[in-house]
């Protein structure tokens, strides 16, 4: 937590955390409401004007961080919660299960991952928990990967063989000898994972693959308001902005625990 | 037809940011020509290029079943046996006697003489016959046929070497033949084949194709106006979406865009070197309430619908403003059309009150819409139901699905039919022998009196008949048509003989656009 | 005579190493075409209704479905496909009626040039700015440097796009086109100027993982025990870093350019869309859109054997590029090597 780059990233994405989760409260009109003319100018009544059907960019705004938000940290916690379990579990067991589990991994890893979202969401619909599923699916086999490296590295350590030999049975070496390590870069890639989300989760809304309108949404906001862009560009700077922002804060969190964590010496591969 | 899928961002080279900012504040909508058109004469020579929207398909050349693009591109290679005029009536094309019997159950069908199709053929009655088999063979399968689908394929018959006779199953009437044949009805040599030998008796003929990508013509010497067409070569170029293909023809890469999105008319008239073209078509869109789920089996909720529609808004707001109301029916240029029906208001009292009688206060319904174009009026409305204490879900499904096998069972779903007659409309929508009837609307008294129209080719009885109908359609209908939409077509001030119509095929006169040289 | 227990087998171990992993490539290939033939077909929605469109009545589309074969059981169609497929014909597109393979190998070509490209762009950038970032550690150059590449990582691939061609769009600045609107009858050559916005955007993109990759990979060689006791032998830093630090560098980055590839692959169809460039992302779009199913499946295996191509290609480059590797006598070694190191409980007596 001292590292300077840590601060900043949890400083940046504190800031558009609290944007997406205090927005709907300070929104001065509601997301669907139409209350003004179809792209029309910012005024002094909406700073920043008004979007295809006429709502006020400004609540709409400050309502569709939410979606973004949750829907990117459930993917990215589901894909770390199963994907450290199975990486574990194919590191530290049976070669025919490890094989096995391996070779899914490496099978889902041949397949660049937007296309497999693309195809599913396309054809089975685009419910929000369908999307956040297939999203982390995508995710899960680097995980599995990282965990398994990373769990094998450290049992091969010292300390570990010494755990063994003074007898200390296999599930507490496991809990507390190599979770408490592996935790750092999982938790740098779970920074990543939060990033790649947040990109993923805007880019398929943005091809028209996400959450459906009338839902407020900043991928979303992107893809509707494309058309007017010229005419009136913030209903799609202002989310673009607000996405990129997000996706640097995490990433420097992430890049700060990581470099924190090697300064420190910490026991990691 | 852009859908949700290929979406591009949109760059003009030629204004920055501030300067959309300054647009977006000065769109006075005055002028709606950028520049002084180049008009007067015809000029012949050059190539002429237009760009369509094909979407994700690629496409075919097909006259019976063209796919995507393969319909604006059977403009350039087919002629029918009529044409469209400006007023969405018919006038006679390449037939030069064309009528229906007393009672319309038998159309008789003469080919003026030496007409030659692309390759040299004479057109015969033999080609017709084979045209209009062809076009309603089981085994094409075609998605047009179902349009002419009265016709009796087996009691087709050649009357001599120019003329043939067309009949109808069960010896029923068919007034409509002649706007029910033109779109689909391209007349084609007994040789043709899509593929290998995509022959028809157009202005142009094909010179190369790639599906997907774009297609080359050459003028038809011998074509049956003469003098036309204009241009030496036609090029037809498909783009994925409408900023792409705004951004070529801003570039000078392509001389004519058909049907532009009014997202981008501002940008467009203000471009000395364009001219947009606005349409005031009778395309109409509305949404079906479907009769045979409830509550809209109701008819106090049908019509509490269309008074809870506010379609001054609507058109604002879902068409951009390039349209004009609608009073829940069809075909206002239909010298038929029963102008005496008051058009219906803007009422949130009387509609709560119905849905009160009704005992339908706090109403939920599903709105079904494939994505596109009609996804902003479904959520306009959804916005307009909520002021009448109706809450409208809107629920976005993939276009498969939309016309799939449930296609006459969503609840509320969006409905748009292109600019046609009373008769053809119905088709459509509503009619007894309607291909599929979203609304579910089947009405006793007004199938009657369509099936007695059909029948009529007298106006003025006719005129009777469907007066009658259209109250029954106005006071218990399952149509709430909110809008008649305008098309907007935009091309470089090059080109000549683009006219605005109250058809949507303004800018597909391949025959009639010329380019100036300048 | 009995020979010695360790005489060199008669094929070198990293070739039956290779051709084990070939197989397992192939059978990765299989089964992901599988899956996708499974997912494409199980679907609620059908091509011959998409084909028809909306007005089209039940017989003209039960005809359709026939006619395509979509009535008969899953598995018949699957090995139907899979039969053709391995004797070279894709099918047709249910589409447009032309070949499959016609169809494709253009789009193929053309997503190629564009890699071909990002690659010819990424690749000595990120070597070079990898390089002088590493011997100006720290300083301020590397310091603005990462902030910039980090921001680049950060954004996603779509928004750079975005940013890109708004940037291209200002007055004066149209001398690049926005729209890759290639014309089939012309060669690429002659059309370069159309691939130089979706280049560049990908390449932004793909630089800083590469980048910092080399960046890592020289200052681990520029510490390591060798070098040091070179310096300390008075050779030139030109020749430590030119002679002995950046083929070390090398090795890494083969493996960073199979990622970056494998990644761009994905992305090019988010570039593709938004500079409505007509290569393979564009054409999977489209057909999935419009349910063409043998369109889909030639497309999914088609990426899928270049990945595991590339994949399969950077393993064997880093094999015969690690003289340890290179020269190991069993295969085993070979893939512990690549994996990892052996997990206490499963050492056994004897091994490496």
């Amino acid at each position: 937590m001292n590292e300077p780059q840590t601060r900043k990233g949890l400083l940046i994405t504190l800031l558009v955390v609290a944007v997406a989760l205090l927005g709907p409260w300070l929104a001065p009109h509601g997301p669907t409401d139409m209350v003004g003319p179809v792209y029309g100018a910012p005024t002094g009544a909406a700073w920043l004007g008004y979007d295809f059907l006429g709502h006020d960019v400004l609540s709409r705004l400050l309502s569709g961080g939410v979606s973004v938000l949750w829907m990117s940290v459930v993917a990215a916690s589901l894909a770390l919660a199963v994907g450290t379990t199975l990486g574990l579990l194919a590191g530290l067991s049976r070669r025919r299960l490890d094989q096995w589990i391996t070779w899914s991994a490496d099978v889902s890893l041949a397949f660049p991952d937007l296309i497999l979202v693309l195809l599913i969401v396309s054809m089975l619909g685009r419910a929000p928990w369908l999307i956040v599923l297939t999203v982390s699916i995508a995710f899960i086999p680097g995980v599995i990967r990282l965990a398994r490296a990373s769990a094998v590295a450290v049992a091969g350590q010292e300390f570990v063989e010494a755990a063994q030999m003074m007898g200390y049975s296999r599930r507490r070496i496991l809990f507390k000898e190599i979770l408490p390590n592996i935790l750092t870069p999982l938790l740098v890639h779970f920074g990543n994972l939060l990033t790649w989300g947040v990109g993923m989760l805007s880019g398929l809304s943005f091809l028209g693959y996400g959450v459906a309108p009338p839902t407020a949404d900043w991928g979303l906001m992107i893809n509707e308001n494309q058309a007017g862009l010229l005419v009136q560009p913030w209903a799609v700077l202002a989310p673009a902005v607000l996405i990129g922002v997000f996706a640097y804060g995490t990433n420097i969190l992430a890049e700060g625990i990581g470099r924190s964590s090697a300064g420190t010496g910490a026991k990691q591969p | 037809m852009s859908d949700g899928f290929s979406r591009r961002v949109f760059l003009g080279n030629s204004l920055a940011i501030g300067g959309g900012l300054l647009l977006g504040g000065c769109d006075s909508g005055a002028a709606t020509q950028g520049a002084a058109v180049l008009t007067g004469k015809p000029v012949s020579g050059g190539r002429l290029r237009v760009g369509i929207i094909d979407g994700d398909q690629s496409g075919n050349l097909d006259a019976h079943k063209p796919v995507g693009g393969g319909i604006i591109r059977g403009w350039a290679l087919y002629s029918k046996f009529w044409e469209w005029n400006t007023d969405v009536s018919t006038r006679l094309a390449l037939a030069e006697f064309a009528e229906p019997n007393a009672d319309a159950s038998a159309w008789t069908i003469r080919i003026k003489p030496g007409l030659e199709f692309h390759h040299g053929k004479t057109i015969g009655a033999d080609d017709m016959l084979f045209s209009l088999l062809r076009l309603t063979d089981p085994k094409l399968a075609s998605p047009f046929a179902g349009l002419v689908g009265a016709i009796d394929r087996n009691a087709l018959r050649k009357l001599d070497e120019r003329t043939i006779e067309i009949r109808f199953k069960h010896g029923q009437s068919f007034y409509p033949l002649d706007e029910t044949l033109i779109s689909f009805g391209g007349i084609v040599p007994t040789d043709y084949d899509p593929i290998t030998n995509p022959v028809g008796a157009g202005p142009y003929k094909l010179k190369r194709f790639v599906p997907g990508q774009r297609s080359l013509y050459t003028r038809f010497e011998n074509y049956y106006k003469p003098g036309q067409p204009y241009a030496d070569e036609l090029e037809i170029i498909e783009f994925k979406d409408q900023v792409s293909r705004v951004a070529a023809l801003r570039a000078g890469q392509i001389d004519v865009a058909s049907g532009v999105q009014a997202e981008h008319s501002a940008l467009l008239k203000a471009d000395s070197r364009l001219q947009l073209s606005v349409s005031p078509t009778t395309s109409f869109t509305g949404f079906n309430l479907n009769l045979a789920k409830p509550p809209f089996d109701d008819v106090r909720v049908r019509q509490a619908f269309r008074l809870l529609a506010d379609r001054q808004e609507l058109v604002d707001r879902g068409l951009n403003g390039f349209g004009r109301i609608a009073n829940d029916l069809y075909s206002p240029h239909d010298p038929t059309y029963n102008h005496g029906i008051a058009q219906r208001p803007y009422d949130l009292e009387q509609a709560r009150a119905l849905l009160r009688q009704a005992g339908q206060t706090d109403l939920r319904v599903e709105l079904t819409t494939p994505p596109g174009p009609g996804v902003n009026a479904a959520l306009v409305f959804a916005q307009q139901a909520k002021k009448a204490g109706v809450e409208v879900r809107v629920s976005q499904v993939d276009g498969a699905v939309f016309n799939g096998p449930q296609r006459e069972q969503w609840q509320v779903s969006p409905g748009s039919t292109p600019a046609r007659g009373f008769l053809a409309s119905a088709l459509h929508n509503d009619a007894p022998l309607a291909i599929y009837n979203r609304s579910n609307f089947h009405d006793p008294r007004f199938d009657d009196l369509y099936r007695q129209a059909l029948a009529q080719p007298d106006l003025a009885l006719r005129k009777g008949l469907v007066h009658e109908a259209q109250q029954i359609q106005h006071a218990r209908g399952g149509l709430l048509i909110w809008g008649f939409s305008d098309v907007l077509d935009a091309a470089s001030v090059k080109v000549g003989g683009l006219t605005p119509e109250q058809t949507t095929f303004a800018s597909w006169r391949f025959d009639e656009l010329w380019l100036n040289h300048v | 005579m009995s020979e010695p227990h360790c005489n060199t087998p008669r094929t070198p171990a990293w070739l039956s190493w290779f051709v084990g992993r070939l197989g397992y490539g192939l059978l990765t290939a299989w089964v992901i075409s599988l899956v996708v033939f499974i997912a494409t077909q199980a679907l609620p929605s059908d091509p011959a209704r998409v084909i028809l469109g909306p007005d089209a009545p039940l017989d003209s589309i039960l005809t359709l479905q026939h006619q395509l074969g979509l009535d008969q059981p899953i598995a018949w169609q699957y090995l139907r496909w899979l039969g053709s497929a391995l004797r070279g014909d894709l099918g047709v597109s249910l589409d447009s009626n032309v070949p499959v393979s016609h169809l494709l190998w253009g789009r193929f070509g053309y997503t190629l040039v564009l890699l071909a490209g990002v690659i010819a762009v990424v690749v000595p950038t990120a070597l070079a700015l990898g390089v002088a970032l590493a011997l100006r550690r720290d300083s301020r150059l590397d310091r603005w440097g990462l902030s910039l590449l980090i921001f680049l990582k950060a954004t996603p691939g779509f928004l750079l796009a975005i940013g890109l061609v708004l940037l291209f769009s200002m007055p004066h600045m149209d001398f690049l086109p926005a729209v890759s609107i290639l014309d089939p009858d012309q060669s690429l050559l002659r059309q370069l100027r159309f691939l130089v916005l979706p280049v560049w955007a990908l390449s932004l993109t793909a630089l800083p993982y590469l980048t910092r990759m080399v960046r890592a990979a020289m200052i681990e060689a520029l510490a390591s025990d060798y070098v040091i006791a070179a310096r300390l032998r008075g050779v030139p830093e030109r020749r430590i870093v030119w002679r002995h630090t950046l083929p070390n560098a090398l090795v890494p980055a083969i493996q960073g350019v199979a990622l970056t590839l494998r990644t761009l692959i994905g992305g090019a169809v988010l570039a593709e869309v938004i500079f409505s460039y007509p290569g393979i992302g564009t054409a999977l779009n489209a057909a999935i859109q419009m349910r063409d199913l043998p369109m889909v499946q030639a497309i999914v295996l088609v990426i899928t054997l270049a990945v595991v191509l590339i994949n399969l290609l950077a393993d064997l480059l880093t094999v015969l590029l690690t003289p340890k590797l290179r020269t190991a006598r069993r295969v085993a070694l070979i893939q512990r090597n690549r994996r990892g190191i052996t997990p206490w409980w499963r050492r056994s007596r004897g091994d490496a």
